[in-house]
């Protein structure tokens, strides 16, 4: 299988880039063939203290250590030690201190391909985990196939369940983790969304508009606008709402 | 639409506190922990509430000044309750206010070990306040302060979030009829709409605390039905902050609570001051 990988992001309104708490793997563009590709979007909590380093952890550990479909256990314990060793470097004001004891939260998609080995790499099945409401949609042509895990705009609330860097506060959260699996053929696209881009794109489609257009045509000759100018021109028309916004697009070439 | 603005470093918002210092707080809370002066219990509501303010507003890099918070105490005086570092000041940005406390305790606290158990933690626990009763109930004063000290800040932040003012007292006003003067902070406004005052009775009966009523005649006194009446109509966005904490409201319902014991400030405080749209 050949994919084209590529992520679009911009931070919210009135934050600069190294405020920006979304993350996504690979962080770099990526073209190549291999009999499975992994891919995650993150989304860290606005109101947590370092939420951008757990979702880059999170991302990172989807793709790279090939956690079992069951995404729990050691790893996800490691890393949160991880994370609390990271964060506590330093002496904190008692703010951070308790921050840190709160912890930080973060949404995770992740998405495997694997090629079939029955049909020569041109065809093959994709899974997908989702905690909270970072989304997956695969189109084929003009046709959404799939929407994961949520598939409706009115499905967005403020409220999404978040995986947490302290163990405490995730021992109901996993009875949420959602999977999915699928087949995919060559030309599909994957957009991997967090959710103020997901939900637009849903209710783009229940409108009747044809949303993927923009998101295939950009970084292309057919881009109307880059992507951050795109995603300003949203929220003013309020299209959109005001948060960090990622597109991780993966063509199947 | 109103309140509904986004409320952000570029355009914080604002919460004013008004806080009754009067001889009378010294009296016990009527309900539940019956020995606990109300002065004590106000003052413990107000330093938890301002290390939660600070705690939402804390990033990685510092606090972020999505809030300027004034509290004003009157009793024996009328002015800004504030001391050391920040006396004198009438509304501080939170960063400054996280940044200094009047002094850090350390404390003890049980938490959820993540494996079924709970384990000793120790934390620190700053204070700004501690509890003040002496004088009377200057209560029109201090509603005509905090109307002055708004119409500044609202001259500089014209489309912020509206200010929310709380004023917490134990009885009658003093010093006249304070109807007048919350009528004006009522009128008050920004581009998103008016400013909300809300009223919190502290009661020393032992009776239930009487939340977010619609209407004045389940209330007993002439008193009670005057802080209905000076109290704001909640917002739609608050109405349902409250029924999601199980507070049964309605489009009547008014920001205003009878008969409050600490539990009931506590959770009023914390309906009241929590953000609608934090960026």
């Amino acid at each position: 299988m050949q994919v084209f990988a590529q992520a679009f992001w911009a931070p919210k309104a009135g934050n600069n880039d190294s405020e920006y708490e979304d993350a996504f793997w690979p962080g770099k563009p990526l073209h190549g063939e291999a009999t499975c590709f992994r891919f995650a979007v993150a989304d860290g909590a606005t109101e947590t203290s370092y939420s951008r380093i757990w979702a880059k952890q999170l991302v990172r550990y989807f793709c790279k250590s090939r956690p079992d479909a069951a995404f729990i256990g050691e790893g996800l314990r490691d890393l949160q030690q991880r994370w609390s060793t990271i964060v506590r470097k330093r002496p904190l004001p008692w703010y951070a201190e308790e921050k840190i004891r709160l912890g930080a939260f973060a949404s995770i998609l992740g998405v495997v391909l694997y090629d079939d080995v029955r049909c020569d790499g041109h065809h093959g099945k994709w899974e997908a985990i989702a905690l909270g409401d970072s989304c997956l949609v695969q189109m084929r042509g003009e046709e959404v196939l799939a929407r994961f895990p949520l598939d409706n705009s009115a499905s967005f609330t403020n409220r999404p369940h978040l995986l947490s860097s302290n163990p405490a506060h995730n021992n109901r959260v996993l009875e949420h983790l959602r999977r999915i699996e699928g087949t995919w053929q060559p030309d599909d696209a994957f957009y991997l969304m967090t959710d103020a881009l997901a939900c637009w794109f849903m209710r783009e489609v229940e409108e009747g508009r044809m949303p993927w257009i923009f998101l295939r045509d950009l970084d292309t000759s057919g881009e109307v606008k880059p992507f951050p100018e795109w995603v300003e021109g949203l929220r003013i028309e309020k299209a959109i709402r005001n948060d960090d916004v990622t597109l991780l697009r993966v063509d199947i070439t | 639409m109103t309140y509904t603005a986004e409320i952000s470093r570029a355009n914080p918002s604002c919460f004013l506190f008004l806080i009754d210092q009067s001889g009378s707080m010294a009296d016990p809370f009527g309900v539940g922990e019956s020995n606990r002066r109300k002065a004590d219990g106000v003052a413990d509501a107000i330093n938890r509430l301002l290390q939660n303010l600070v705690i939402k507003c804390a990033k990685e890099e510092g606090i972020r000044d999505y809030y300027h918070v004034g509290v004003v105490g009157y009793g024996d005086q009328v002015g800004p309750a504030f001391s050391r570092s920040l006396a004198g000041r009438e509304l501080v940005p939170v960063s400054e206010i996280g940044n200094m406390p009047d002094r850090v305790e350390e404390r003890t606290k049980k938490v959820d070990d993540g494996a079924g158990g709970l384990v000793d933690q120790s934390i620190r626990f700053p204070i700004w306040f501690d509890p003040v009763a002496k004088g009377g109930t200057p209560m029109c004063k201090a509603l005509s302060g905090a109307h002055s000290i708004l119409q500044g800040w609202l001259a500089q932040h014209l489309a912020c979030f509206p200010p929310i003012v709380i004023n917490i007292s134990d009885g009658e006003a003093t010093d006249g009829d304070p109807s007048g003067a919350a009528d004006d902070i009522r009128k008050l406004s920004s581009n998103d709409g008016e400013v909300l005052l809300f009223n919190l009775h502290l009661s020393s009966q032992r009776a239930s605390p009487i939340e977010f009523p619609d209407s004045e005649a389940d209330l007993p006194d002439q008193f009670a039905q005057l802080l209905f009446r000076m109290s704001s109509p909640l917002p739609s966005y608050i109405r349902s902050i409250a029924q999601q904490e199980g507070y049964k409201v309605s489009e009547g319902s008014r920001g205003f609570v009878f008969n409050a014991d600490i539990v009931a400030v506590i959770r009023f405080l914390d309906i009241g001051t929590r953000p609608s749209d934090l960026r």
